[in-house]
């Protein structure tokens, strides 16, 4: 599962990277790699199988008050 | 500006009808039932004003700030730093919404047909097809949303005249039976779901006719509006209250209780058709928001690259949403107020407010 998602990691970056340097699109570049770690970030661990904070969860006991009103 | 391509006045209306209606077709009736019981198509109008009234805020603001988006706009009426700060938690939300609809196009086949197969699989179809509809432009994908939109409404219509032998229409009676409370409550979740109108606020400077954008708004939300009452009233109709609001899907196993002379019978996979094709052009639509939010957000000028690996990030936060009865308790309680307050109501009404106050027109500045 690991290998197969460096595997993808791989195929993106051959895909993309080199017509971006080509063109000297150096912001698109940046983001591209931000993404690309979030990405990694929150995918990697979770093919090891470590459970990550979910964000759903972090909402839900934000408007725990407003969200008891819809019971 | 990172999108050259333009769309019609139908295929806008198709895309916002796609925005919203595919998966709140799916399981939205069963948390009103839950709610308003037979009522639930009061609540269902209730919620089409607070969808019309999102619609409105938006255009508004379209029409003090032609050509430019959401994320362009913010930053120019509050400042740089506020402005980005806006645009991030519209790019939070945007990403989070597309991956609980990722979730949802998973779950129906997953759970209803194929138990067997990991979600998994269903998600990287789901984002490498909509992924590749993104990468070729706004065109491509409402093409695609335009030929698809009216098959599947007309299929889903046409699905529901077949169970006609089943209606009573006792069951819808009393009216007002639970109080204005729970009539109120029921509209809560789908005013949540007629509120994500706000992303057509990405498609308006695409439109070749921006002028006819609060037409395509309120067309689009009546139209959803209008779908989502007979989808309901139907399902009540042949079951009642009671059996319908304790299923995940009602509207699939309304269909699949069709039969007729023992011999029109198993008609669901065609509801499981309708939803494919419907769940991508959602998926799409979000994903192609998220994809030029970020674009414009960081002031690029091609939102190509950044397709991939925002299907990669998708896929982490598809995979973080949790199973399809805490996703829909999520879905029913705690993401009305999240979305209706934050990202649908209060930030426009914020962005309306400063921009009246400061006076700021897009032309002047």
């Amino acid at each position: 599962m690991v290998a197969l998602l460096i595997l993808a990691f791989i195929a993106i970056t051959l895909f993309e990277v080199p017509s971006l340097i080509k063109k000297k699109m150096w912001g698109e570049l940046a983001a591209f790699s931000v993404y690309l770690l979030i990405g990694m970030a929150l995918t990697i661990p979770q093919a090891l199988g470590i459970r990550l904070p979910n964000p759903t969860k972090t909402i839900e006991a934000l408007f725990r008050p407003l969200a008891e009103l819809l019971k | 500006m990172p999108e050259k391509g333009k769309i019609d006045t139908k295929q806008a209306i198709m895309l916002s009808i796609c925005l919203i209606l595919p998966t709140a077709m799916l399981s939205v009736p069963a948390v009103i039932i839950r709610h308003a019981r037979q009522d639930a198509w009061i609540s269902l109008i209730l919620s089409i004003f607070i969808g019309l009234l999102v619609a409105r805020l938006i255009v508004s603001l379209s029409f003090r700030f032609p050509d430019k988006t959401l994320f362009q706009y913010s930053e120019e009426i509050l400042g740089r730093v506020p402005g980005k700060i806006v645009g991030l938690l519209y790019l939070w939300w945007v990403l989070h919404s597309n991956a609980i609809a990722i979730d949802e196009f998973a779950s129906l086949p997953c759970v209803a047909l194929m138990p067997d197969t990991p979600f998994v699989a269903f998600f990287i179809i789901a984002i490498v097809v909509a992924g590749y509809a993104v990468r070729n432009g706004l065109e491509v994908l409402s093409r695609y949303i335009e030929l698809i939109t009216p098959i599947g409404l007309g299929l889903m219509v046409s699905l529901f005249c077949l169970l006609t032998t089943k209606v009573k229409f006792e069951r819808l009676l009393p009216v007002f039976d639970k109080g204005l409370v729970s009539i109120v409550k029921g509209a809560a979740m789908p005013s949540g779901w007629m509120g994500e109108i706000v992303l057509f606020s990405m498609f308006i400077p695409y439109l070749n006719k921006p002028r006819e954008a609060c037409r395509v708004a309120v067309l689009s939300i009546l139209i959803i509006g209008i779908f989502m009452v007979s989808v309901t009233v139907g399902i009540l109709l042949v079951f009642g209250p009671d059996v319908s609001s304790s299923w995940i899907f009602p509207v699939f196993m309304a269909i699949r209780a069709i039969s007729i002379a023992n011999f029109l019978e198993r008609v669901e996979s065609v509801v499981i058709g309708i939803w494919v094709f419907m769940g991508f052009a959602k998926i799409g639509v979000l994903y192609y928001a998220a994809v030029l939010g970020s674009a414009q957000w960081l002031g690029l000028k091609d939102y190509r690259p950044l397709v991939a690996p925002v299907g990669i990030v998708l896929l982490g936060l598809a995979f973080l949403c949790p199973n399809i009865i805490d996703l829909l308790d999520f879905l029913a309680r705690a993401f009305p107020p999240y979305a209706l307050i934050v990202f649908e109501l209060g930030i426009p009404l914020i962005l309306l407010g400063a921009s009246l106050i400061r006076g700021r027109r897009g032309e002047s500045s």
